[in-house]
């Protein structure tokens, strides 16, 4: 046919045609389908923009869930500069609002970025601002709700929580310590603007911010807020320079309570100054422990069997001559021969360089290590000191000599507690403290407990035994007897020691520290107090830090649920104090018999029987004498 | 020569793609009109006021004999010519995306190239069917064609508009080519064209920027590859269903005049690939019933005028999809029957019109 290479040709070019068209389809499809990913992800930056906002910190919270730290909503401004439609006008109205300079608020207003916060004069408005910058409805102005970190008890336990700077990072305490804990993940609200910058009326997309971890802490607040009601009545009675005070769970090494003065408030944490932000005493500051420290060289020696409390004897002639060296007692004159418990009870110095030399240096030193000083605790806290002691490879009998009674070793307040907690508790060296577990934060369940970290086995069960009952005495027969409880039982040993200053002893300052435990026969809690520079005062530990320690201990009964127990150790009395007497058991007797026996006592009874079923206080309680006895009838 | 029936189903389809078009101008163009005449119908309007005149048109000329452009087809393309040498005047041809290629008549823009397709297409058609034998001889046959079309080709690029010549261009030689003359020729001519093309971007290095951008459209973002990767990030968020009809958002002032040459984005962007299948089918129906005109006609010069059409329709939606899905550089072509533009919308469905009336016959 005539036409038929035209023909062919036509369909060649038809059949060219529908190729191309496939491979159009087929290059759609894999923009379409295979690169959708890439691109919608790409696009999707391209129109969408976001309005962070912060997330709430974690909260702290003390053992019994009770706040220490939380967070406040505050509002901050954010300026999106491709929405501002009047940059001039904006920037007048905003800077005269905020009481800022207009070009430093015109730069912000124009400045060629997604997102635009004004720092710091738009940041944590006040209500008053915040609302009058609402009021205007200017475009691209925003207002986001931020998260401010606030402290609900002020001043109780700075040190130890710590603060935030403007941005909720932690700066300091458990703020910074566990600051990767605490930080949430901010959120946002993504919005959809068309290519001019105008917010486009689509579907804004809130993506919720997550928030930081609750950390619950080992701290109890009540008795927290007795220990620091302690240190603020010691600081303004005897003006010291500071005061620490520390209450730790002796069988697990968690801090109960934890404070020193001067403290701040991290609300406002810039009105003090950064030495009393960043020094938290208890870990950072170390001294010479005085007496406190015998404790250790007790437990060493009882340990080692080289001293026998009770058979064994000392004679003290107020001095003793080591090396050519001598050294005093406390007491002028001497404490006379005594038993070694009674060298304990006395803080006898020259008894105690007696003992360290029996033990000799190398076994000193070695549990003086084993004990934890000279190194870090562990506690989970930034900041803590090591301490000094000397190098037992260049110490003389001088250096073993003062070493045995507290002097020329330098620790920290937290190294004793954690160390006597050793020697008192059956012989565990327990790591401290302070977070004891992860909480999630909405419904408080626990994501991550802490467990407990048990370092060493320092000394035997019954050496613990041992040092207990030796403590228990001078709380009741010795330089201790300010701490004591009727009823209770507990057992301690104060401290004296010098301060240095400019690298001498200094004669009129002092550190009077106090530490103790109770129960003695099963401690539950372990105090450790101290006044440095008490002023108006003797300059005795057992003057003037037993009695708050006694006190910390006496809120602790009530806070801890300590039980009273009958087989205290009576104290002995000197004419000064009150006595006590043990209470006789009268139940079942008639109210004749009763009467005859509770002699001396205000006897009032309620009933109309004979016989006595009840009696308020109990047998065997230590009672003030002539005070109130109740009797109940059948 | 017995009259055959009307062909219904090119007319549907046509009627269909030209409405599906005025729907999705009204989709791409409302937010840009709204925003430059505060009326977001202004393009619609006019774009429906063409389509109804189009119609017109469309069966007007299908009743028309088209013997007559035979008859007609020199003072055609004289008058085309007249046109594209006044339209490079200034003053009288204005201005518009940096091309002298219009005419201002009332709100309405004319393009004479637009009718210089027509013209051309209607010319080489009488030439091909009076020349047939003599085609196989190139001095002879095929280039005083050639002659006449390189004319016509310097007059459009000194507007300058590359896309509509590239088109024409295209399609003639792709009407030359079925003619029967030799393919060794057309591999001559490809290398030519090849050479021209860089001699082109020689004279005008933002060709050269243009061809870059579409290798590697993220060189340059802001600048030369900007009009594709806005492109692509309407098509490849519109997935396999698309986000839905008015829901497009590079149409929100990303990609700049979504209703023109880059309309075929907006439609991948709300109706995605599913969206994209129904149109290139569309398209591959239209084309497939005009190639059945053009073998169904016993008259040559109504089987090379039904097919030049059909092939210059066919020719431009090609380049405009491959430029607008990355295939081919940035050309300026519009999307036929779908992109903004009386002259377009109007040459598109005259030629329907013809090629109507050629299936009569």
């Amino acid at each position: 046919m005539f036409y038929n290479n035209i023909h062919i040709r036509i369909r060649y070019v038809f059949l060219v045609v529908l190729i191309c068209l496939v491979i159009t389809i087929i290059k759609v499809f894999y923009i379409q389908v295979f690169q959708y990913e890439k691109l919608n992800n790409l696009a999707e930056s391209l129109w969408s923009r976001k309005l962070p906002i912060s997330a709430d910190r974690g909260e702290i919270v003390d053992r019994n869930g009770k706040l220490l730290a939380t967070n406040i909503t505050t509002t901050s401004l954010v300026i999106i500069p491709s929405q501002v439609k009047d940059p001039e006008d904006t920037a007048n109205k905003l800077s005269q609002i905020l009481k800022s300079d207009y070009k430093d608020m015109l730069s912000h207003v124009t400045k060629k970025t997604s997102i635009e916060r004004v720092h710091p004069e738009g940041r944590r408005l006040s209500y008053e601002v915040a609302e009058a910058i609402d009021n205007l409805k200017l475009d691209g102005v925003y207002l986001v709700k931020e998260s401010k970190r606030y402290y609900p008890c002020d001043n109780l336990l700075s040190h130890v929580l710590g603060y935030v700077g403007i941005d909720n990072q932690g700066l300091s305490g458990l703020e910074l310590y566990y600051d990767k804990y605490l930080t949430g993940e901010d959120g946002s609200i993504k919005y959809f603007s068309d290519g001019k910058g105008h917010k486009l009326e689509l579907s804004e997309i809130y993506e919720a911010p997550t928030p930081g971890i609750t950390l619950q802490l080992s701290i109890d607040l009540d008795l927290q807020l007795a220990l620091e009601n302690e240190l603020d009545n010691a600081m303004s009675k005897y003006e010291a320079d500071s005061a620490i005070a520390l209450a730790m769970d002796p069988n697990t090494g968690e801090i109960l309570a934890m404070s020193s003065r001067p403290d701040f408030d991290p609300n406002n944490y810039q009105n003090s100054s950064t030495e009393i932000i960043n020094r938290n005493l208890p870990i950072w500051m170390t001294f010479e422990p005085g007496s406190t420290f015998k404790i250790v060289t007790l437990a060493s020696a009882l340990e080692e069997k080289t001293i026998n409390l009770f058979e064994g004897s000392y004679t003290d002639t107020g001095s003793v001559n080591v090396d050519g060296a001598t050294i005093h007692c406390w007491k002028h004159g001497g404490h006379g021969t005594q038993s070694y418990l009674e060298v304990v009870e006395n803080s006898c110095n020259p008894g105690f360089v007696s003992i360290g030399l029996d033990l000799g240096t190398e076994r000193l030193m070695g549990y003086v290590k084993d004990f934890g000083f000279g190194a870090k605790t562990g506690i989970d806290l930034n900041g803590e000191a090591t301490g000094i002691l000397f190098n037992p490879s260049k110490m003389g009998l001088v250096e073993t000599a003062t070493t045995a009674f507290g002097q020329g070793v330098s620790v920290t307040p937290i190294q004793q507690v954690r160390a006597v907690s050793a020697a008192v508790n059956g012989g565990s060296l327990y790591r401290p403290y302070l977070v004891k577990n992860f909480l999630e934060t909405e419904t408080n369940s626990v994501i991550k407990k802490v467990d407990v970290v048990k370092d060493a086995q320092v000394i035997s069960g019954e050496t613990s035994e041992l040092v207990r009952f030796a403590l228990e005495n001078v709380v009741a027969h010795g330089s201790g007897h300010n701490a004591y409880i009727e009823n209770y039982r507990i057992g301690g040993k104060t401290g004296t020691a010098q301060t240095v200053e400019n690298g001498v002893y200094s004669s009129s300052k002092y550190i009077l520290s106090f530490i103790g435990f109770m129960p003695a026969d099963n401690p539950e809690i372990v105090v450790y107090v101290a006044i440095q520079n008490a002023k108006n005062t003797v300059q005795y530990g057992g003057t003037v830090s037993a009695p708050i320690a006694k006190n910390i201990f006496k809120s602790a009964i009530d806070i801890l649920d300590i039980d009273p127990s009958e087989e205290a150790i009576p104290k002995e009395y000197t004419w000064l104090d009150t006595k006590y007497v043990e209470m006789p058991d009268v139940t079942g007797l008639s109210l004749e018999e009763a009467k005859k026996i509770l002699k001396g006592f205000k006897v009032e009874f309620s009933g109309n029987g004979n016989k006595v079923v009840y009696q308020s206080p109990g047998a065997k309680m230590y009672v003030k004498e002539s005070s109130t006895v109740v009797l109940m009838l059948n | 020569m017995k009259n055959k029936k009307f062909d219904y189903k090119l007319f549907g389809a046509v009627i269909f793609i030209a409405l599906f078009g005025i729907v999705m101008i009204y989709s791409a163009s409302s937010i840009w009109a709204n925003y430059k005449f505060h009326d977001s119908f202004k393009f619609v309007k006019s774009q429906s006021v063409f389509f109804i005149v189009g119609i017109l048109i469309m069966l007007f000329l299908a009743k028309i004999d088209y013997n007559k452009y035979k008859k007609w087809a020199n003072v055609i393309l004289l008058g085309c010519f007249v046109l594209l040498v006044l339209v490079l005047i200034p003053g009288i041809g204005s201005v518009r995306n940096g091309s002298r290629s219009w005419f201002g008549i009332g709100g309405f823009g004319i393009q004479p190239s637009e009718f210089a397709k027509i013209g051309l297409i209607i010319y080489v058609s009488k030439y091909l069917a009076n020349n047939q034998k003599d085609m196989r001889y190139i001095k002879k046959g095929v280039l005083p064609l050639l002659l006449v079309i390189g004319v016509f080709f310097l007059l459009i690029m000194l507007e300058p508009d590359f896309g509509t010549a590239m088109v024409i261009v295209l399609t003639l030689v792709v009407m030359i080519f079925i003619s029967g003359v030799k393919i060794s020729f057309f591999v001559k001519i490809g290398l030519l064209g090849l050479l021209g093309i860089v001699g082109l971007v020689i004279i005008a290095p933002y060709r050269m920027m243009r061809i870059v951008a579409f290798l590697n459209p993220w060189s340059d973002p802001l600048g030369s590859g900007y009009q594709i990767i806005q492109s692509l990030y309407a098509i490849g968020p519109g997935g396999l269903l698309g986000q839905g009809f008015l829901k497009s958002r590079q149409k929100q002032f990303y990609l700049p005049e979504p209703q023109t040459d880059f309309i075929f984005s907006i439609i991948s962007e709300e109706f995605g690939f599913l969206g994209i299948l129904l149109i290139t089918s569309f398209f591959a129906f239209i084309f497939y019933r005009i190639i059945k005109v053009s073998l169904q006609s016993s008259d040559l010069f109504g089987k090379y005028l039904a097919f030049g059409l059909g092939t210059g329709i066919i020719i431009q939606a090609l380049l405009n999809i491959s430029v607008v899905i990355g295939l081919l550089p940035v050309t300026g072509v519009t999307l036929p029957f779908f992109s903004y533009g009386g002259s377009s919308l109007l040459v598109s469905m005259a030629s329907i019109g013809i090629i109507l009336n050629i299936s009569r016959k």
